[in-house]
């Protein structure tokens, strides 16, 4: 036995192989070595790549994060919600708000700070981990289309043909997210607010979007930059007066506004589809109606006031910008004005005045086209 | 003949109707009548037919201590500007009438709070429920005088106790 | 309710942590978007201020009295002293009885503004909520400088009234009238002809005249039916001054559906009720006779009444308001007191008005009635 061991140990080479132990180490370290310099001049690469990739379209870049970007949208949304609140505090014989920062302009920031440092309180029966999702698609859907938005023919992140049925198709999602937060957030009031919601746009799509075809059947195009680009000589919301009110109104139905606010109304159904949402899921939803508004005020001056043609002499950006804000300020005013209305009384209007009116306005329009010499001339796309 | 119009007639009118109903005071508009307590149902369906578009004003009880309880139901007509006041004597630990609240749907909450303050039945009552009481009090009646509204006896209502005050707590 | 419906059927809680449910709570019983059962639930507020009343003096009990409704505390504490004063036999000066009539008409007239505000709060324009509101400070002010409190006032007394008008309490109610005044015609065009207002309120929670009164129902909901039945006049009140004055009962002229009255009609029938107020105000103001306020011989004779009892009956701002009060010989405090607010039968007639209607209607149902938690909770 003693023998058969000792011949083992003649056989393996044991101080050899303490020998060979630093050779295989530094094997180890030469290997880990070459494998992390590989993966660094990966990612340097990648780097280096998206950097002159960015270099290149600089401008892209800064259009989409930017200036009428993110950042700009951001900001025009908050100002939205402080320009609402003082408006309204005025129709309603009192301030709004005036404490924090000059007018109240910080009032916003500590809004916004106050509901994301609140405790989250999830229902019981909700569905957790949509309730904690949909918010944020929600926001996401609301805030994709403002790259289709013209601020001037420069600045406008990005242009595809058929941008105009793109911004509708976002936009058709956002009742959906309404009706699943009403379901899945466990609670009775919520479902009929989401019910509710479903109803708005099902009463204010179709006339929204015949509305729209007005101004793109005039321009010849379906992108929303060459509609507006196409009102050189004539705005649209001259041949097409009524479609620009039927646009307007299905466009506040849409938003859920005052007299059509059945979705949140606060006296029926507390808050409607987002009853249960709590902290910063509350303000995400909040900032997205804003963001709604933001948007179709932008898509009313695009559409039907000239996008940029205005005044004369004027930055295109800042003629743009000042329609936009008479545009959201009459709806503002709109808003703050009307006692709320059914909801089957909002399908039922929408359905026999708004639908009809806006495809007559249309007819009307091409018959005078065609029947009055010279008008089809000054409409730059042909009409 | 013609409708009674004024306090006097309608009084005279409901005890010819009712033998047992007697009337006790009769003073401006008002007609004061005392009823038996089995003829209340008729005695209200007549008042019912008797005074135009009769209002059910209200309708209570007293607690007149030794196991005697009054009901007083109150009718206001404004056509003929006259105020009909029922007064029906109870004896009993829990007496028992008959409810008249598919007559004048009105009394129907009437009766309820009367039921839960004083223990008065009310045979025919759909709905002798609590109305304005938590539920544990079922069974005490607190508008009864026997029933002290006091700290010391709130123990037997069988609500949640406040907390002791400070200088009790002090004390101990 | 027939079974197939029931399986349909989900209960929804209207309250009582509802935003519009301030005190109150119902159980609707929803098939799709129609209600077909309402149980209202009373007790939220629930004082036991009967039995408190029994622990009170007679110059204390009109302020548990107030407490029942702040918005027309002058009105709510007068029923009370009606009685108290009944009991004892006793006559007010000629000078309370004006005073006390122009602040219970001021009462009434802040109360409604109130009603507007909430109203067209629960039907979503708040301007129209806080225009009145506005409007309403002027009559707190007023408030404030007779007796020194906005809400809790303990104006009348056994035997008079506690405060006495000066110069700058009739300057500033003069000055509220005439804001309100001024105000009117703009106020009736944001509720009255606002069309999306009419949408709203016509045709819901139609109700006979009849039908009504059996569910006890009172006050402005039976006026707007086009029936003059007001206390003012049918129930003449020797310690009050509507004698002194010339004026009609206001009542909705409605030849759709005559007899019937529907939310819309209740609205026009309480801007009616504030016009005949202000009518009545400022016929009042100049004939406030020179005199004392309160008669100190009455109010002693009530620290102890006689055995007796007592109907004290006031036509409230939202209906008929009373008190019976049974006294002992030489008593201090009332036997037993009983109230009777209007609101209990509102609120309770709900069960009946509120079936068939839609579940966005329900608020606007209830709000047209005008009920207040602390009437029917007492």
């Amino acid at each position: 036995m003693n023998a058969l061991l000792l011949q083992l140990f003649d056989n393996i080479d044991i101080i050899g192989w303490l020998r060979g132990i630093p050779d295989w180490i530094h094997g180890i370290i030469v290997w880990v070595y070459t494998l992390a310099v590989g993966v660094f001049n990966w990612a340097w690469g990648v780097f280096v790549w998206a950097w002159n990739l960015a270099l290149d379209n600089w401008l892209l870049l800064f259009k989409a994060i930017v200036f009428p970007g993110l950042v700009f949208v951001l900001m025009l949304i908050i100002f939205d919600v402080w320009f609402t609140r003082k408006v309204w505090g005025r129709v309603q014989a009192r301030r709004g708000p005036f404490h924090i920062g000059k007018y109240g302009g910080l009032q916003i920031f500590a809004d916004a700070i106050k509901l994301i440092s609140k405790e989250i309180i999830i229902p019981r029966g909700a569905k957790r981990w949509m309730y904690r999702l949909l918010p944020s698609f929600l926001l996401l859907v609301v805030l994709t289309p403002f790259a289709f938005v013209p601020w001037t023919s420069e600045w406008v992140i990005t242009d595809l043909s058929v941008s105009l049925v793109l911004v509708f198709a976002f936009l058709t999602a956002v009742p959906v997210i309404s009706l699943l937060t009403g379901w899945i957030s466990g609670s009775k009031y919520t479902l009929v607010g989401g019910f509710r919601a479903a109803s708005n746009q099902f009463a204010a799509e179709i006339p929204l979007i015949v509305s729209s075809v007005g101004p793109a059947l005039l321009a010849g195009s379906l992108s929303v930059l060459q509609i507006s680009q196409a009102q050189t000589h004539l705005w649209y919301v001259v041949l097409l007066p009524v479609c620009f009110v039927t646009f307007l109104v299905s466009a506040v139905i849409s938003i859920g506004l005052v007299p059509f606010d059945a979705p949140v109304a606060d006296s029926e159904v507390i808050f409607g589809w987002r009853t249960e949402l709590s902290g910063v899921y509350f303000t995400l939803t909040y900032f997205a109606e804003f963001a709604k508004q933001v948007l179709y005020s932008a898509l009313i001056v695009a559409l039907f006031f000239g996008g940029e043609y205005g005044v004369p002499g004027f930055p295109p950006f800042l003629n743009f910008f000042l329609k936009f804000l008479v545009v959201l300020f009459g709806m503002i005013i709109v808003t703050s004005s009307f006692y709320r209305i059914r909801q089957d009384q909002i399908v039922k209007y929408s359905w026999r005045y708004l639908l009809p009116l806006s495809m007559l306005n249309i007819i009307v329009a091409l018959l005078v086209l065609a029947y009055v010499p010279g008008l089809a001339g000054i409409l730059a796309g042909g009409g | 003949m013609a409708p009674p119009t004024t306090p006097s007639e309608v009084a005279a009118e409901l005890m010819r109707r009712h033998p047992g109903v007697e009337a006790h005071k009769i003073e401006g508009q008002t007609a004061e009548l005392t009823v038996p307590a089995g003829m209340i149902r008729d005695v209200v369906k007549s008042v019912d037919e008797l005074l135009p578009h009769a209002l059910p004003e209200s309708m209570f009880g007293v607690d007149l201590q030794d196991d005697r309880y009054q009901l007083i139901y109150y009718f206001w007509s404004h056509d003929i500007r006259v105020l009909v006041q029922l007064r029906v004597e109870l004896e009993g630990e829990e007496p028992e009438i008959d409810s008249v609240c598919d007559i004048f749907p009105g009394l129907e909450w009437h009766e309820r709070e009367t039921h839960e303050m004083f223990g008065i039945g009310f045979r025919g009552h759909p709905d002798l429920r609590p109305l304005l009481l938590p539920d544990e009090l079922v069974g005490k009646y607190p508008l009864r005088k026997s029933f002290q509204p006091d700290r010391r006896r709130l123990a037997e209502s069988g609500l949640p106790q406040p907390r002791p005050r400070r200088q009790e707590a002090n004390k101990e | 309710m027939s079974p197939d419906i029931r399986d349909e059927a989900v209960e929804m809680w209207f309250g009582p942590q509802h935003v519009s449910a301030h005190g109150w709570a119902a159980k609707l019983t929803v098939v799709g978007d129609f209600i077909v059962e309402c149980d209202p639930h009373a007790g939220y507020f629930h004082r036991s201020a009967e039995k408190v009343l029994e622990f009170r003096t007679f110059k204390q009990g009109p302020l548990v009295l107030e407490r029942m409704c702040m918005l027309e505390a002058f009105l709510a504490e007068y029923p009370y002293i009606s009685a108290v004063e009944q009991i004892a036999g006793v006559e007010v000066p000629e000078r309370a009885k004006v005073l006390r009539t122009i602040m219970m008409e001021a009462s009434r007239i802040h109360s409604l503004q109130f009603w507007w505000g909430q109203f067209s709060a629960e039907l979503g324009l708040f301007a129209m909520t806080l225009w009145p509101w506005v409007d309403r400070e002027f009559f707190l002010d007023t408030f404030e400088e007779l007796t020194g409190s906005r809400h809790a006032v303990s104006f009348s007394t056994p035997g008079g009234v506690r405060y006495d008008f000066n110069e700058k309490v009739l300057k500033k109610l003069d000055r509220a009238l005439q804001r309100l005044e001024q105000h009117l015609p703009k106020f009736k065009d944001m509720l009255l002809r606002s069309p999306t207002f009419r949408m709203r309120t016509k045709g819901i929670a139609l109700f006979s005249y009849e039908d009504a009164l059996r569910w006890g129902l009172s006050g402005p909901n039976i006026k707007a039916c086009g029936v003059p039945m007001d206390l003012r006049k049918d129930w003449p009140d020797l310690n009050l001054a509507y004698d002194l004055v010339d004026w009609e009962v206001p009542v909705v002229d409605n030849p759709d559906h005559p007899g019937q009255s529907d939310a819309y009609d209740r609205m026009v029938q309480r801007f009616l009720e504030v016009e005949t107020s202000i009518n009545i105000i400022r016929q009042l103001l100049p004939q406030i006779p020179e005199g004392p306020i309160v008669d100190p011989k009455a109010r002693a004779k009530t620290n102890r009444l006689p055995a007796g009892e007592a109907y004290g009956r006031v036509e409230g701002t939202r209906g008929v308001t009373t008190v019976w009060l049974k006294t002992t010989e030489k008593a201090q405090t009332p036997y037993r007191a009983k109230i009777r607010g209007p609101c209990f039968a509102s609120y309770y007639s709900l069960k009946h008005l509120v079936p068939g209607s839609t579940f966005a209607d329900f608020i606007v149902v209830f709000g047209s009635l005008d009920p207040y938690p602390g009437w029917w909770d007492r």
